[in-house]
């Protein structure tokens, strides 16, 4: 009763949304409010985990970052693991990292892989802004080769030569890519991370963290940027699959344009 | 609790103004209407958090200077290397990602007093990769400076730890 009285003396007086309900008390409070006025609880520390599981979600995101880290370091760094049945295994060891990670808070986890509010024109803008950045990143990440490293992008002949080969090459570096490292990264690691911290430090650190893994000094420069817009994408739309289809579409683009180039 | 009291107008605890109807200041959470003794209790704690965060800011400063320490460091390297490498054709290849680390560094320290956790953890796991990479290609490396690695890699943990019991107490105290 006294809740919804005040509530009716506050909507004739100011807008209601200036104001929010106490986590505690239930009463309203301004929206700024720290604190409630009413019961003194502080609005910010609720279901905030204390320092020590802090801790512990920093050990488990530092395992899934290490052994995702490994298995990057010896792919790219081992000759004798440059083979298409070991870069097979590569991914599809990456991709059951990324889904035991993301399986091991299943009930939170999932509402990340439901498509609510889906529109058909940001999934259309996400595509198109794609599209353009990856042609940039692919004509610059070229000339960059050639200049600093005096060479041109190495690309495979034998999967190149037919259209089952260009099937395995868009399957391997776009869709597996796009589907398990937005489920690693902006799922399980970014997750993770909005426990231990607050919003716009989870985004930097899990978008530094996947910008330096591709083991490429040069390419920071447009792996960052990246990296950010689907933190920030994932944050805000509450879901991966956005991030997913600007992934894939990045790295399809890349693909298509290294094929047109060969 | 006497909540026949009337609020002061202005907190105690942090000096903004206060409305008649508030029984904790909507600020701080000064208990406006509490005992003398539950009030001095409050500005108590407030007292020990705000040293705490001295205490812990101090840590996150020394974290800040071996970022710096660490970009001079690189720099360093790459005029070295530079200097070394003269009539070697692939001279960029070897010195652009020196300036690119030391680049980075300078960035992760003048940011690590605005977002701690996030540049400390991108310093570790940065300095780390690097750590790696040169141990592959070199496996002597590891030895080379090993007391300083160990230095630099226990300070930025206990910065980790020190920015999160730094986003604890803001938390807690936001209006310190």
């Amino acid at each position: 009763m006294n809740y919804l009285t005040e509530k009716e003396e506050i909507s004739n007086k100011e807008e209601i949304s200036n104001y929010k309900v106490c986590i505690n008390c239930g009463k309203l409070i301004k929206l700024n409010s720290n604190f409630c006025i009413h019961c003194g609880k502080n609005q910010k520390i609720d279901f905030q985990p204390n320092s020590l599981t802090k801790i512990s979600l920093i050990k488990l995101a530092a395992l899934f970052y290490g052994l995702t880290l490994i298995i990057c370091l010896i792919s790219k760094l081992v000759p004798q693991f440059d083979t298409l049945p070991w870069s097979i295994t590569i991914d599809f060891s990456l991709a059951v990292i990324s889904i035991i990670f993301f399986s091991l808070n299943w009930k939170e986890n999932k509402e990340l892989l439901k498509w609510k509010n889906f529109s058909i024109i940001k999934l259309f803008t996400f595509v198109g802004i794609a599209i353009i950045c990856s042609s940039i990143v692919n004509y610059t990440v070229g000339w960059l080769n050639i200049v600093i490293y005096n060479k041109n992008d190495e690309y495979s002949e034998l999967l190149r030569s037919s259209y089952f080969g260009i099937f395995i090459l868009i399957f391997f570096n776009a869709i597996i890519p796009a589907i398990f490292e937005e489920l690693g990264f902006r799922g399980y690691l970014l997750s993770n991370l909005l426990k231990i911290t607050e919003v716009d430090q989870a985004v930097y650190v899990s978008s530094f963290l996947f910008a330096i893994i591709h083991l490429s000094f040069i390419s920071l420069f447009w792996l960052i940027p990246f990296a950010l817009l689907l933190g920030f994408t994932r944050i805000k739309e509450k879901t991966i699959w956005y991030g997913v289809i600007f992934h894939f579409t990045f790295n399809c683009t890349s693909e298509i344009l290294s094929l047109i180039k060969h | 609790m006497d909540t026949s009291l009337s609020p002061p107008e202005f907190c105690s605890s942090c000096n903004i103004r206060i409305l008649n109807n508030e029984a904790y200041c909507q600020n701080c959470g000064f208990p406006l209407l509490a005992s003398e003794k539950e009030q001095n209790d409050f500005l108590l704690n407030r007292d020990i958090a705000q040293i705490d965060l001295e205490g812990y800011n101090l840590k996150i400063e020394r974290v800040r200077n071996w970022f710096y320490y660490l970009a001079g460091l690189f720099i360093v390297i790459g005029i070295i290397v530079l200097l070394t490498n003269k009539d070697n054709e692939d001279i960029l290849a070897l010195v652009i990602p020196q300036f690119i680390l030391a680049i980075l560094f300078l960035i992760l320290g003048s940011y690590s007093m605005k977002k701690p956790l996030a540049c400390i953890v991108s310093g570790l796991s940065l300095y780390i990769i690097v750590q790696i990479l040169n141990a592959i290609q070199n496996p002597i490396l590891i030895a080379k400076g090993f007391i300083f690695k160990i230095i630099i890699i226990g300070v930025l943990i206990r910065g980790i730890k020190s920015a999160i019991e730094i986003e604890k107490i803001r938390k807690e105290h936001p209006s310190i």
